[in-house]
């Protein structure tokens, strides 16, 4: 089986207009699309590192507040500058772009503008004609993450094509990480695994810590690895990009994964890929999962995460629903996010009871990751710093 | 119970104390008599004027009622125009023509006529149109265009989306942004450029600012340059509005650019300087237009911006801003479409307002009225067949006027797909004038249209729906909550999926375009677009680099100074007014995020 199509929409700089995004984003994915949203008042260079990184066949616009040539000129004008001419670029914008525009984009290199009233199929209908033809022989990659993006892809093809099988243990099994080809490891990258129930801030709380990172690491390199539920052959809204707003810079890497039928919040694809990043020369790997926890985490000791973090929401319901958390028993740090409700307090007093069960010296943290400069998020940040104990 | 909850309350104890005084009216005699003797002596007192055929007509048109308990309904449940609760109207005359001719009833009922002599008052025309375009200097010319045959000059500026956003015009990737859907403005020279011309200290001068997320510096910026223009004098003369409604463009415009509480903290700054300096100032525009045109329903709209403006209220009486004077000058915006609802929906927002601002809030007369300023649909207009646009938006204006609003925008027939010509501006303009002007329906007599028995029944149907909307936000823990728990962006979003998949179902009936559709193709005209030139585009951020090189030393300083401020969390608006001098917005906008982070998007 082929793989889904992957394509990323946005909505340009200094433009909120994202009503009709949301619905066309909603269109693809039902007709099997992968649709990575980045979200409104996105930059041209924000828009072409997340497709590259992303490995997307297309990239649509939504642009309603006018300057529509200049942008979407620029966008490939940057993608060629990039090497990636082969993402491919569509867009529309109701009523603001005329058909005069829309020929002038079309000669810039614009594969086509949808106008007021096309419907919705007609939309999705064209993404899956134009761009779900198997790729042809790819160039050489003109960059290390782009080259990296390459080969993020052909594992997920790999394995959606049955040439790869995940083997029962596979996630047991450590992997030697110097993958070959890849001399360029670094000894130190640290595999940071993220998990917790849909809604809990994880997404929030790793884009602060990257703040944070960044900051203080005026050259180092991180990557994050996100991952959406979907349902094999069908498509998925890959989202945790739109609401990142510090993690849209060179020097982060985000790839963001459809679980493709997997259960547990991973893709069969998951291990390769993070082997392939933790030896790819960054400061910090980070992968991000949903699970509520119920399930043994698939971040093992023995396996390439180094620590893992368990964000939860104060709201889990009642006191024995903890005991049915397994990854309190795995995670080394848990967090409850979230912590200015009113519940927090309980939760806080609950969760450690349970810890204390474990004698294993877990750390707990309360952090309001939504907040500009939290105390909480920044003992987070020291406590990774540090490293596993 | 918070301050929403209270209003809920305050609503439901006025509705009931209403009908107590029916009760008493009809069985307390000497109540029922004064009822029964205030009423005739309005009736007495209600001048009559002539129409051009020579009718003469009631310039106050009171219910045929002599019952005191429905007298006592009238007054209590809706009020005189001008009268608590203010169903009927803010003020009484409103859209009277200056009285001419009049002749009054005296007792006896011989008419008596009155010299036209004595000069009263004109009223301000409600026209205001928005707009803005390319560069200051081009957006000014358009302002004088749009005033030429005006007795007041009310302008009602539009920005370009880097300003919306607090960015530069030499910002990465948004030079083909500069000057597209409104005027660009990065620094104070381009304020002074902006309303060159006009007299910013009169009486018959307002300006209108579109925008939010900003708002605070571009505020400042107006102040700084009305003082570059008049000197320091002037500020306590200003008039006009700016927008700065947070709220709402976390619920549904997207145009926000610092997290909500450092957005709001900075708003309630403004508001604490203008409300002490420059008290004919209107500092926010409460508004529930941008909330319609993402796609609420009606009731939505009124319920989202009535509680947004409560929590303001609550807000800024927190900070300790005395109630009665920052209260008149809280105003609204609201969008008017066709939906039955729009009969009467400012009219229940102005009477909820009202009783809420009262008897919650302790208001004064003047703190509870709800001024409001009405845009026809945006989002009604198509492109199929787009003449029919003039229809609807002459529908969408009288619903409008029935509503009594106290200013009006009429949208051009050619928006759906271009930025408004002067052609069809001018058509949309003419509109509110044959309303008002030509024909009779508003001149003659202030409150024609109210009290049917159709609109008293989507009146009570309307507030009964956005009391429910309040008792949910209420739930939330009231409206900061539900904003950051999305309430209010999901209800939108719905109901905006919801009405184009009635319009694909044909449920709704879009002329044109789901019914009596013309076989022919679009009969869209060659539109001659307005777009902005590069070399216009280059100029602004040549203008951008002079003027950022001219002040670099001292515009360090000066973000230095305010981000101190801002970290003590003392009130930053008279560190901006010194900044304006010498930053540009992007500057300012970046410095500030600095401090207090970038707003996270909701999606």
């Amino acid at each position: 089986m082929a793989s889904p199509i992957r394509i990323l929409t946005a909505v340009p700089i200094c433009d909120g207009h994202d009503s009709a995004i949301n619905t066309i984003n909603l269109e693809f994915i039902r007709h099997g699309i992968e649709v990575v949203y980045l979200g409104y008042h996105r930059s041209v260079g924000d828009i072409v590192r997340a497709a590259i990184q992303e490995d997307v066949r297309a990239i649509g616009i939504s642009s309603y507040n006018g300057g529509h040539i200049e942008f979407f000129s620029e966008a490939i004008a940057l993608l060629r500058k990039r090497g990636a001419n082969d993402i491919k670029v569509f867009g529309g914008g109701g009523g603001t772009i005329t058909h005069d525009d829309a020929a002038a984009m079309k000669r810039k290199g614009v594969d086509n503008i949808f106008f007021a009233g096309t419907s919705l199929a007609e939309m999705s209908d064209y993404v899956r004609k134009h761009y779900g033809k198997p790729r042809a022989k790819r160039a050489r990659a003109r960059s290390p993450d782009q080259e990296l993006a390459h080969q993020l892809t052909a594992i997920e093809d790999a394995y959606t094509a049955g040439r790869k099988r995940l083997t029962l243990n596979a996630h047991r099994s450590a992997p030697n990480r110097t993958i070959e080809n890849r001399k360029s490891k670094i000894e130190n990258t640290k595999v940071i695994g993220f998990t917790g129930p849909g809604g809990a801030g994880k997404t929030t709380l790793i884009d602060e810590l990257v703040l944070r990172f960044l900051n203080q690491n005026p050259k180092g390199r991180i990557a994050i690895l996100s991952h959406d539920p979907s349902v094999i052959g069908e498509g998925a809204l890959l989202g945790d990009r739109a609401t990142m707003i510090n993690s849209q810079n060179d020097r982060v890497f985000m790839r963001s994964m459809a679980t493709r039928g997997q259960a547990g919040g991973l893709s069969p694809a998951t291990h390769d890929c993070l082997a392939l990043l933790a030896s790819s020369r960054f400061d910090y790997v980070i992968i991000e999962t949903v699970g509520t926890g119920q399930e043994a985490m698939p971040f093992q000791k023995n396996g390439i995460v180094d620590q893992t973090v368990l964000v939860m929401n104060p709201d889990y319901g009642s006191r024995l629903q903890l005991q049915k958390i397994v990854m309190l028993d795995l995670a080394d740090i848990v967090v409850v996010n979230k912590s200015d409700l009113q519940r927090a307090r309980t939760a806080h007093t609950e969760i450690e009871q349970r810890l204390e069960q474990n004698r294993r010296n877990q750390r707990l943290i309360d952090t309001v990751a939504k907040r500009h400069r939290d105390p909480g998020v920044d003992e987070l940040f020291e406590l990774i710093s540090r490293g596993p104990k | 119970v918070s301050k929403l909850g209270q209003v809920v309350e305050s609503i439901e104890k006025y509705n009931k104390f209403v009908l107590d005084q029916v009760k008493r009216a009809r069985t307390d005699e000497q109540f029922g008599r004064e009822l029964l003797g205030r009423w005739n002596d309005i009736k007495a007192k209600v001048p009559i004027t002539r129409t051009p055929t020579g009718l003469p007509l009631p310039r106050l048109a009171v219910p045929e009622i002599d019952e005191p308990g429905e007298i006592a309904r009238y007054f209590f449940s809706e009020g005189l125009p001008g009268e608590f609760p203010f169903l009927n109207g803010a003020y009484r005359e409103m859209y009277l023509e200056p009285i001419r001719e009049v002749e009054s009833l005296q007792k006896d009922g011989e008419p008596l006529r009155r010299s036209a002599r004595s000069p009263l008052p004109q009223a301000e025309e409600p026209t205001r149109l928005f707009s803005g375009l390319m560069l200051a200097e081009d957006t000014n010319e358009r302002f004088h265009y749009l005033t030429q045959h005006q007795r007041t000059h009310r302008l009602s500026t539009a920005f370009d989306g880097p300003t919306l956003y607090g960015i530069d015009s030499d910002a990465d990737g948004v030079f083909g942004k500069i000057g597209e859907g409104g005027v660009a403005i990065d620094t104070v020279e381009d304020m002074v450029r902006l309303y060159d011309g006009f007299d910013l200290g009169s009486a018959n001068f307002s300006a209108s600012m579109t925008i939010s997320g900003p708002a605070p510096i571009i505020m400042a910026m107006y102040i700084a340059a009305a003082k570059r223009r008049f000197g320091p004098k002037v500020v306590p003369s200003l008039r006009g509005t700016i927008q700065a409604d947070i709220f709402k463009e976390v619920q549904a415009q997207n145009e926000t650019i610092f997290p909500i509480e450092a957005s709001l903290r900075f708003l309630t700054d403004m508001v604490e300087f203008t409300t002490r300096e420059m008290p004919r100032w209107y500092p926010i525009s409460i508004s529930g237009y941008h909330i319609g045109e993402a796609g609420s329903t009606p009731v939505q709209q009124a319920a989202y911006t009535l509680s947004n403006g409560f929590a303001y209220a609550e807000m800024f009486a927190a900070r300790g801003i005395p109630i009665d004077q920052f209260g008149p000058r809280l105003s609204f915006f609201l969008d008017c479409g066709l939906d039955a609802e729009y009969i009467a929906l400012a009219r229940v927002s102005r009477r909820i307002w009202a009783i809420g601002m009262r008897d919650v809030f302790g208001a004064g007369p003047r703190a509870q009225l709800f001024k409001l300023h009405t845009q026809t649909s945006g989002r009604s207009l198509i492109a199929a067949e787009f003449k029919n646009n003039l229809t609807r938006t002459a529908a969408e204006l009288m619903l409008a006027y029935m509503n009594a609003t106290n200013s009006c925008h009429s949208n051009s027939a050619d928006e759906p797909f271009t930025t408004p010509s002067e052609e069809w501006i001018r058509l949309a303009a003419h509109g509110q004038a044959i309303l008002l002007e030509e024909s009779g329906i508003f001149k003659h007599t202030m409150n024609m249209l109210s009290g049917s028995p159709g609109m008293k029944a989507v009146e009570r149907s309307v507030e009964a729906a956005i009391l429910d909307e309040f008792r949910e936000i209420e739930r939330l823990g009231g409206v900061l909550a539900a904003v950051e728990d999305r309430y209010q962006r999901s209800q939108i979003q719905n109901a905006a999926h919801r009405y184009e998949q009635q319009i694909y179902d044909g449920i709704r009936p879009i002329i044109g375009l789901n019914r009596y559709r013309n076989g022919a193709e679009e009969d869209i005209p060659e539109v001659k677009l307005v777009r902005t030139p590069r070399k216009k585009q280059q100029l602004q951020v040549d203008r951008l680099a002079k003027f950022k090189k001219k002040n670099a030393e001292k515009a360090k300083r000066a973000l230095d100074k305010l981000a101190d401020v801002v970290e003590r969390a003392e009130n930053c608006f008279p560190a901006l007014l010194e900044a304006v001098e010498v930053c540009s917005l992007g500057q300012i906008t970046g410095r500030l995020q600095e401090v207090v982070g970038r707003f996270r998007p909701m999606v």
